[in-house]
């Protein structure tokens, strides 16, 4: 079956035919291409090299303005930049904030998106349709926005904490709290997560569904047994994007986070402005950096397996 | 046939449109007569040049033109810090000739601004001299100082000192507030402040004068009394408000009583009305909060020092320094006030405007920034 498929494959394929075809192809795929090596992989490049102490060439202005700047003193350049980050009282808790704050905020803008998509694909109606319509909303709304409407809901002056009162109830101001930057990142990754995986299990036919009640099987386990292993795929593309748009917050953090420990994001725009370091934002960067390509291999790994599995590849 | 006959075209298009990206550098300019200003700021700053000085400048000097380049809250700060080290190194033009920002001192310190002279610049002999000397060439056209904001109904008698201050913000818990350092000038203030009052008169002369890593051990007494203050503040688990605007937004709606706030935005809040009328602002003593200059930098690299220098000149006249202090910006001047307009100067009673108490050198004000972050706030 599957080799049967890829055998039509090849034989339909426009890439296959002679030289003309791909010469267009490529011709097509060059100015992205381009684009990307000169615009945003030869500046990552210099900042590389800037953050290990290269401080002539291209970061010879920024190495004249920047403060405690480290020169290389081997040829491949110097780990000291590195060095002070690591040992810098704020880093850990930063970096701790940032890793608890993503994996919180993800999985439960995971399961909220779950629970809304399946509720759509299993009861269905006009209920969840205007439910699914709603919450979509967050994404019309610019991060500053919500941001800043978020901290007037849950600020020492804001609408909980006035509307308790009257109760006589004394509700916890949760602005300058890592409870706010989860309120934050996950109303604003809602919308995508619930795109993405509703429109997932939408794709599932409902012949394997009533097929599987039909022998018996609770809505339990055709939740567990059929729906989210069939929606694999766009469940991980959901979460990696959703994690890799939280790991790099900024807005969100800087308005509704506590001054220190913050998110990486703001500390890095402390340190490149406020504190006048950019070799120190840079090794930051970096990090960041790192952990978001470990969470994209996650993400291509998975496109690659979808790939195979649809005869694409 | 009709794909080869789209190929080429196809080429092209590619070609151009990264040539397109590639080429976007922007103009120069060569005639004398327009000066190029470039704005780094708040829009009260914006509409003090473009609908006041600017005009009133033309109108003396028929024969120039001034175009303004504006960046609100100073977004691109460190591209055009950038840009015009770039262009000073590469003796290229760097389309400014006259800066008004934030980072008109960084380029100083680093020797990259033209240093006015008396016999090119006439009114420069009005300025404080220490005030001058600090902008390493920088040239402080305005001023305004950060001053103590309370609420008149709930504080009758404001603290007259910094001690009166430290222990009226214990005795109150959770009615003072100042803003995060690296948020604001306000917020900064106060932290310099404190940590000046353990500092002798030379330590913080040095500070202000040039960069003086050695000098930072120092601020560890001050820091500590930060630290302490963080169950006193609003808050009370060591969270400030973001900026300066947060906290007169604080102020205005009662949450606290008493915050260090900039006396240029406080005064022009109370017109606006967003800050009612029962908030009041004092001045304290022994060491009083900071205060400073504004500056204007011409870039060596500018292609029109003479413009840039006229401008500046003129800014510096009586004439323009009511202007500043007579409009909507409710500034300070920086020349004596004999030379102003009576009728302007009575607003500044209490305040003695020429000897404000300058901040630290940027570098410093940099390293005390970073510093703050590490030992106060959630400690």
């Amino acid at each position: 079956m599957i080799s049967l498929r890829r055998k039509k494959n090849k034989e339909g394929s426009l890439t296959s035919q002679g030289g003309g075809p791909s010469l267009l192809g490529l011709g097509l795929s060059l100015p992205p291409l381009l684009i990307v090596l000169v615009f945003v992989g030869l500046p990552i490049l210099i900042g590389l090299t800037f953050s290990l102490g290269f401080t002539t060439g291209p970061n010879r202005v920024i190495a004249i303005i920047g403060q405690q700047i480290h020169k290389k003193n081997h040829w491949w350049g110097t780990l000291s930049a590195y060095n002070d980050v690591i040992h810098d009282s704020r880093f850990l808790g930063d970096l701790g904030l940032t890793i608890f704050v993503t994996v919180l905020s993800t999985t439960l803008v995971l399961l909220l998106a779950l629970s809304i998509a399946l509720y759509q694909r299993l009861i269905g109606g006009r209920k969840a349709a205007v439910l699914v319509t709603l919450s979509i909303v967050p994404l019309f709304v610019p991060v500053v926005i919500s941001a800043w409407a978020i901290h007037t809901f849950y600020g020492g002056d804001g609408f909980m904490k006035t509307f308790f009162t009257h109760f006589g109830v004394d509700f916890p101001t949760l602005t300058s709290t890592p409870s706010a930057i989860v309120i934050g990142t996950v109303w604003t990754s809602l919308p995508f997560a619930i795109l993405m995986i509703s429109s997932g299990l939408q794709a599932i036919p409902d012949a394997l569904i009533e097929s599987a009640k039909d022998c018996g099987a609770s809505v339990f386990r055709v939740i567990a047994n059929i729906l989210v292993p069939l929606a694999k795929t766009p469940i991980i593309i959901a979460a990696s994007f959703t994690s890799i748009g939280i790991l790099g917050s900024f807005t969100i953090p800087l308005f509704l986070g506590p001054n220190q420990p913050t998110m990486l994001g703001v500390e890095i725009s402390n340190f490149f402005g406020a504190y006048n370091r950019p070799q120190q934002s840079l090794v930051m960067a970096f990090i960041v950096f790192a952990i978001a390509s470990g969470i994209a291999v996650l993400y291509v790994r998975s496109n690659i397996k979808s790939a195979r599995e649809s005869g694409r590849l | 046939m009709l794909k080869k006959s789209m190929r080429k075209p196809l080429a092209l298009f590619a070609a151009a449109s990264l040539a397109a990206i590639g080429l976007t550098v922007p103009a120069s300019h060569a005639a004398s007569s327009t000066i190029q200003v470039y704005i780094s700021a708040d829009t009260n700053i914006q509409d003090l040049w473009v609908k006041t000085l600017v005009p009133a400048f033309k109108l003396a000097y028929p024969g120039y033109d001034v175009n303004v380049t504006f960046d609100l809250h100073g977004d691109h700060d460190a591209q055009e810090t950038a840009k015009i080290t770039a262009a000073s190194v590469l003796h290229k033009d760097p389309g400014v000739d006259l800066i008004d920002g934030g980072f008109t001192t960084t380029l100083g310190a680093a020797g990259l601004l033209y240093r006015p002279t008396p016999g090119l610049m006439p009114n420069i002999k009005d300025l404080n001299k220490t005030v001058l000397a600090a902008g390493k060439g920088g040239i402080p056209y305005r001023a305004s100082s950060v001053l103590l904001a309370y609420n008149s109904t709930t504080v009758p008698t404001p603290p007259a000192t910094l001690d009166d201050l430290l222990a009226w913000i214990k005795a109150h818990p959770g009615k003072f507030t100042y803003n995060v350092p690296s948020g604001g000038g306000s917020g900064y203030a106060f932290a310099q402040t404190v940590v000046d009052k353990y500092l002798s008169n030379a330590d913080r002369a040095t500070l202000v004068a040039q960069a003086a890593p050695e000098l930072e051990a120092k601020w560890a007494q001050g820091l500590e009394t930060l630290r302490q203050l963080n169950k006193y503040t609003y808050g009370q688990n060591g969270t400030y408000p973001a900026n300066n605007a947060e906290t007169l937004k604080d102020l205005a709606t009662g949450l606290v009583d008493m915050g260090t706030v900039w006396s240029d935005q406080f005064s022009s809040a109370l017109k606006a009305g967003t800050m009612p009328a029962n908030i009041k602002v004092t001045a304290i003593k022994n060491p009083a909060l900071t205060g400073g200059a504004s500056y204007l930098g011409i870039p060596n690299s500018s292609t029109n020092k003479t413009g840039a220098r006229l401008l500046a000149n003129w800014v510096l006249s009586p004439v323009a320094q009511n202007l500043i202090v007579g409009g909507t910006l409710n500034g300070f001047p920086v020349i004596p006030l004999n030379k102003l307009d009576p009728k302007l100067v009575t607003a500044f009673a209490g305040v003695d405007i020429l000897n404000l108490r300058a901040a630290y050198l940027s570098a410093n004000a940099n390293d005390l920034k970073s510093q703050w972050a590490s030992t106060v706030p959630g400690k």
